[in-house]
């Protein structure tokens, strides 16, 4: 009654009877059958790689609506603290610019909203940029802000256009990696918004701690001299290099 | 990247200098600690495994006691323990997660194991222990197991030539060793035979073909290209496109290419393999083969080598085999000779003017299909993705056994495409470990089998069962879920219903747990599962849309079942021709000539008056499972199972209920929990109420008449 009981017979013929690991005899046949495995390292990796993702995702689907919000607030923290280098020196290259609590509030509001924005859009497939564009530019971005940091003294009322613009960048960033780690589709939302909160809670845990190593100096006269614009030069070289190696390696 | 570094199964291996065989696992259920082992582990574990398992021979053979069940047999049952868990991880791992060291490695092992197990089965000390405690067997109050284990044993060692004098001992082990050295150059011969041939073809001889199958014909030039050694092997292959006689390759190509010329070309090279009168001819060996065998089993004391194999079987002599496949075949044949009248109507309708031709069949049989049936994969495929399949077979049991499955996602696996769960009883006790891998990997041997990592036993404590089936179904792309063909689905039913025997066996012996009883009846509980999975009742259950939620229409179940009877006359013509060639081989006397392996094969198949549109589906040349596998006078064991799992079935069918409880008990009981326990045909009519019948396979094959 079973159509497809003749292809399963057939199927069954060669292979689906093999009851416990293949004998040796088994082997054999199968070789002769369906020719030698052919090995390609990339593809190996590649297929194991993509089943990584299966895993996880599976294994997201199966939590808890509580358990998965906290895991994508991890992975939000996570992908600034440590794996977002660049994201640290930006949002770093931000705390330099000024004294002024007001105008730092302003550029982190401004940042914040912004890649917020391009984070939620990119990851929903409403926008795709390659990443071999947004990457250099990042780059870019930060020595930007840097050296903005040596030339000025004090920032000026396009600051905030500025790093708002810089921030749409910085969130198409993290819709890349987020895409690999994958997002289970049945809570896109709330998973999106527990990252974006993982990624504002990284940002304020750098803000905190370099606050606190320069809390005792901030007064001081030699602060600008020796500690603002060091600071702003190395983060615009590092910049520099990662724009460079983006580029051309 | 960066975050799934934080979330890959850690393959590190903290202590890299241990050998994790050399040690107890505390992994969950004992399933193996896979991101422990590595491929440097395997050889040093085998070695130590089988000293291990030979000096525990050496105890109970050396042991000054008189011989009791409890210091011989159970003793033997606790022996080995080592070997059986580097086993199971190694065969398991070089099928479904393989690399080349593997490969390497299973190639050297080969001989030694078998040198190894030899050491156990002709071992003269252990058969005497055994041999008295038989002599003595009815003193002993044995249990039924215990009895049957007894004799399963004492028969393995007289199998293997124990009663037999030192002149005949001697002989066997020629004998064995002269098949053993054939049989693995059949092998060899087949296996160059069958790469050594190509079609290679330039795009204007791809007429008919479909994109996928142009492309793999693509790869597989390319593939050729890059392991060519020279340029001018290069370029033959520069631009082609090429076919080989492999199932894969073939199969499609005969059903789509509209060259006739190319298809009879191919088809030639596959049935001509082993017979082309040049260094890797099989006639001879072929012959020689059957000879040795023939002249062995009379050594044993067998009229011939059918009679030795099939005292293990479940049908005990080669005239029940003659007669179960005699008696599908006069039906299989007369269904396939109006196939062919069928397709050469449609021949007729193109206004060609050949006959039909072997290699016409699939081609034209498609065309038949297409028009009489109009079944469109496409239309199906979306209503069954891979977990409502899963969900649909886990419901199935639950309805049958009270089984539940709940998905365990911390275990360290193989590979993160196999998935475990825990099987629990319906009374929430642990049943055992239930592991899938099912999709296609270039790392994973093709097909689909059910294996198991860890066996069942009730000896010295409750030990239960890990089983794997492992798959090739095509993996997931983008965001769509896996979605399978309803083939797909049977296969999947099927290595289930195995799994289901190696998970709810029930004995007290390992030996005799699960699968491992006679071959023609293992096939049993795994065919009769693959039935629910076309009942319309089931499939509505789970067949659900996977973007719209629908349930599968009842118009697409009535296409699938209507067409069910499709070409089962070619299907089981060629299937029983093998079958009747792999008996004909086995029955010849150890006192006959030589065999000319041609001519042999042409009475053979004259004297059942095969037609020659069909060829038997393995000739005597590329006969494997015959001649270089286990399945000498065997290969009837499938058809014999399916007469059991559609006999099985219609009991269902006949109370009306799929899910009748006192049937399910009763399958479960005697066909599922029992392993090898008792004799086959005992565990069938405990179940059935009666010895199988034929009826109701003819009429699920269409071959009673009721195809249309």
């Amino acid at each position: 009654m079973n159509f497809f009981k003749i292809i399963s017979f057939l199927f069954c013929l060669f292979l689906s009877s093999l009851v416990y690991a293949h004998t040796q005899d088994d082997l054999v046949i199968l070789d002769i059958e369906q020719g030698e495995l052919n090995f390609q390292d990339e593809i190996v990796e590649q297929e194991y790689i993509a089943a990584l993702k299966r895993q996880r995702l599976r294994k997201l689907a199966a939590m808890p609506w509580q358990e998965k919000f906290g895991v994508f607030i991890k992975a939000g923290i996570d992908h600034i603290i440590p794996k977002g280098l660049d994201h640290i020196l930006f949002v770093l290259g931000l705390f330099f610019s000024s004294l002024l609590l007001s105008s730092l509030l302003w550029q982190v509001t401004a940042f914040t909203l912004a890649h917020s924005i391009t984070l939620a859009f990119a990851a929903l497939g409403l926008v795709q940029i390659p990443a071999e564009i947004v990457e250099p530019l990042i780059a870019l971005s930060i020595v930007w802000i840097a050296i903005e940091n040596c030339v000025f003294k004090q920032t000026n009322k396009w600051r905030p256009v500025i790093v708002f613009g810089f921030g749409l960048l910085h969130g198409l960033g993290f819709a890349t990696v987020l895409k690999v780690y994958g997002l289970p589709q049945s809570s896109l939302v709330q998973s999106l918004l527990a990252f974006n909160i993982g990624v504002e809670i990284g940002q304020l845990i750098v803000l905190a701690v370099a606050g606190a190593l320069v809390w005792f100096i901030r007064k001081k006269s030699w602060y600008r001299l020796w500690v603002q614009i060091p600071a702003s030069i190395f983060i615009a070289i590092v910049g520099l290099y990662w724009f460079i190696e983006r580029v051309f390696l | 990247m960066l975050i799934m570094a934080c979330q890959s199964s850690d393959n590190s291996g903290d202590q890299s200098n241990t050998n994790p065989f050399d040690q107890e696992w505390d992994t969950p259920f004992s399933i193996p600690p896979f991101n422990k082992i590595k491929d440097e582990h395997y050889m040093p574990a085998f070695e130590k495994a089988m000293a291990e398992n030979l000096s525990e021979i050496d105890a109970i053979v050396n042991n000054p006691e008189a011989p009791t069940f409890a210091n011989t047999l159970d003793e033997l049952e606790r022996s080995g323990k080592l070997l059986t868990k580097v086993q199971s991880v190694f065969f398991n791992l070089t099928g479904s997660n393989t690399n080349p060291k593997l490969q390497e490695l299973q190639r050297e092992l080969s001989p030694m194991l078998s040198a190894h197990s030899d050491k156990i089965s002709l071992n003269e000390g252990l058969f005497n222990k055994v041999e008295a405690i038989w002599q003595d067997r009815d003193n002993l109050d044995l249990n039924k197991e215990q009895l049957k284990l007894l004799t399963d044993t004492r028969k393995g060692f007289v199998r293997s030539g124990a009663l037999l004098n030192e002149e005949q001992k001697a002989n066997i082990t020629e004998i064995n060793s002269k098949i053993s050295e054939l049989t693995t150059a059949f092998g060899q011969n087949l296996l160059a035979e069958t790469n050594d041939f190509e079609l290679i073809l330039d795009k204007a001889d791809l007429e008919g073909l479909s994109e996928g199958v142009i492309a793999a014909a693509a790869e597989t030039a390319s593939q050729k290209m890059e392991s060519a050694e020279t340029e001018e092997d290069k370029a033959k292959y520069q631009d082609k496109y090429v076919f080989t006689p492999h199932r894969s390759s073939m199969y499609p190509f005969l059903t789509e290419s509209s060259r006739r010329d190319l298809r009879e070309q191919l088809y030639n090279s596959y049935i001509q393999r082993g017979d082309n009168d040049n260094d890797t001819d099989n006639k001879e060996i072929a012959a020689n083969i059957s000879k040795l065998r023939a002249e062995r089993a009379q050594l044993m004391g067998y009229e011939t080598h059918a009679h030795f194999m099939l005292e293990e079987r479940m049908l005990k002599t080669p005239d029940e085999v003659y007669s179960l496949l005699m008696q599908l075949w006069k039906p299989a044949l007369e269904r396939a000779k109006v196939e062919v009248a069928d397709m050469q109507a449609v021949v007729d309708a193109e206004g060609h003017d050949f006959k039909i031709a072997a290699w016409d069949w699939w081609q034209y049989s498609e065309k038949v299909r297409k028009a009489k049936y109009d079944l469109d994969e496409a239309a199906i495929k979306p209503y069954l993705s891979l977990d409502n399949v899963l969900n649909g077979v886990f419901e199935t049991t639950n309805k049958l056994w009270g089984l539940t499955y709940t998905e365990l996602f911390d275990i360290n696996v193989y590979h993160p495409d196999a998935r475990v769960w825990e099987v629990k009883d319906k009374d929430g006790t642990h049943l055992g470990i239930f592991i899938g891998d099912y999709f296609t990997r270039s790392n994973k041997r093709g097909g689909a089998w059910m294996s198991s990592f860890k066996g069942q036993s009730n000896l010295d404590e409750r030990e239960r069962p890990v089983v794997v089936n492992v798959c090739n179904f095509p993996a997931p792309v983008g965001d769509d879920p896996s979605l399978l063909s309803f083939e797909n689905v049977t296969t999947l039913f099927h290595e289930f219903g195995h799994a289901m025997h190696g998970i709810m066996t029930n004995v007290t012996y390992g030996s005799l747990a699960g699968t491992s009883g006679p071959r023609d009846f293992t096939e049993f509980p795994a065919q009769i599962l693959e039935h629910w999975a076309s009942e319309p009742e089931i499939l509505k259950s789970f067949a659900t849309h996977y973007e719209t939620g629908e349930v599968i229409p009842d118009e697409l179940i009535n296409k699938l079942l209507k067409a069910s009877k499709f070409n089962q006359g070619f299907a089981n013509t060629e299937y029983l021709a093998a079958s009747l060639l792999d008996m004909d081989w086995h029955t010849v006397t150890a006192d006959e000539a030589l065999k000319d392996a041609d001519a042999f094969e042409e009475a053979s198949m004259s004297k059942i008056g095969l037609i020659e549109e069909i060829a038997p589906r393995y000739r005597s040349t590329y006969f494997a499972h015959i001649f270089a596998g286990g399945y000498a006078a065997g290969y009837y064991s499938y058809v014999h199972s399916a007469v059991l799992d559609s006999d099985g079935f219609e009991a269902f069918k006949e109370a009306g209920d799929v899910f009748d409880p006192e049937l399910a008990a009763k399958l479960r009981t005697h066909v599922y929990e029992k392993g090898s326990t008792e004799e086959a045909m005992d565990l069938y009519t405990q179940f059935r109420g009666r010895q199988p019948k034929i009826d109701a396979l003819l009429k699920v094959r269409g071959l009673d008449g009721s195809a249309d």
